[in-house]
């Protein structure tokens, strides 16, 4: 049930979905792998909502380099605070009604299945394939949906995955090899696909509209492309 | 046959351009398209498309569709060209 207090605060979503939608995302935990630049306006956005228990994944600390889009995490995080434990601050103080949990640390085959234990959607804020190979393989398991989303310069994509009705993330990108280190990334373009992330997410809680199930979205914010490309 | 193609994300900014049109043999293959972009914009065949030569990084749409790279191409396809971009 929602409190008066909720009712108020989600007053203009739930003109959208109602308050069976809002009791849906109160009822929904939601895990956010990767707390950098798409997992801050991902959780940001997913507290915003009302998601009634959100998992925060990471185990780096913020760098100064990371402030131009990494929006949970501030100066005083620097060199300090894991960034879950960073956010985790903030969402509080934001939405006292929901609750934030964390692991800080690196995913692996042996800690994923406890890790994500009772996540109702996996929101994919990585920023290598390697551990959204892993999520992939964990999504389709347990039949967990999974959100994903990459970024790099001023371009995005999203596309979401459920298990036994779309192709997997490793289907998609058979090819995709190790590419780590240092990409160029602008705030505001993580803040967009982020927002579509969220989306998805909330679309697939709520049963509102239709999710990028078998499409693959690709913007280019610089150039004002929005495609979506069908997967079947 | 004359088929359109779009680039996407860093193979945009290395052909300069968003899409271009092409004279291509009749009926060939995805595969046989990249192998012709490749030595028409060199700067994909050094930079993107391959380590040790193979198709490494390379999505691709025809007219909207995901396709696979034995696909045979069709006068007036678009297809487009798109990097898996890892970012978070």
């Amino acid at each position: 049930m929602l409190s008066e207090r909720e009712l108020e605060r989600y007053d203009r979503q739930i003109m959208i979905f109602g308050t069976e939608g809002q009791e849906k995302l109160k009822g929904s935990k939601v895990a956010v792998v990767g707390v950098g630049g798409l997992g801050s306006p991902v959780a940001y956005y997913l507290a915003a909502a009302g998601v009634g228990t959100i998992l925060l994944i990471d185990e780096q600390t913020p760098e100064l380099s990371n402030l131009n889009r990494q929006i949970l995490h501030w100066e005083e995080d620097i060199g300090k605070n894991p960034k879950p434990l960073s956010a985790k601050w903030k969402l509080e103080r934001f939405n006292s009604d929901i609750k934030i949990e964390t692991f800080v640390g690196r995913l692996t085959e042996e800690n994923v299945d406890e890790v994500l234990d009772g996540v109702d959607v996996i929101v994919d804020c990585l920023d290598n394939f390697e551990t959204r190979f892993l999520l992939d393989d964990y999504a389709h398991r347990k039949g967990v949906p999974l959100v994903h989303g990459a970024v790099e310069g001023t371009f995005g994509q999203v596309t979401t995955i459920v298990p036994g009705v779309t192709k997997s993330l490793r289907e998609i990108f058979p090819n995709a090899g190790k590419k780590e280190g240092k990409f160029p990334i602008l705030g505001a373009t993580a803040g967009a696909v982020a927002s579509i992330q969220v989306l998805e997410a909330i679309k697939l809680l709520t049963g509102l509209g239709e999710p990028l199930l078998n499409r693959f979205l690709i913007v280019d914010l610089a150039f004002n492309t929005f495609d979506v490309v069908d997967l079947r | 046959m004359r088929i359109k193609l779009r680039y996407f994300a860093r193979y945009r900014s290395l052909v300069g351009k968003g899409e271009e049109e092409l004279e291509v043999p009749d009926g060939i293959t995805v595969r046989e398209l990249i192998d012709i972009l490749r030595e028409r914009h060199p700067v994909l065949k050094n930079e993107v498309f391959a380590e040790d030569d193979d198709l490494a990084d390379v999505n691709v749409s025809r007219n909207g569709r995901y396709v696979r790279f034995d696909e045979m191409l069709e006068d007036g396809d678009v297809v487009a060209l798109f990097p898996p971009v890892s970012g978070g």
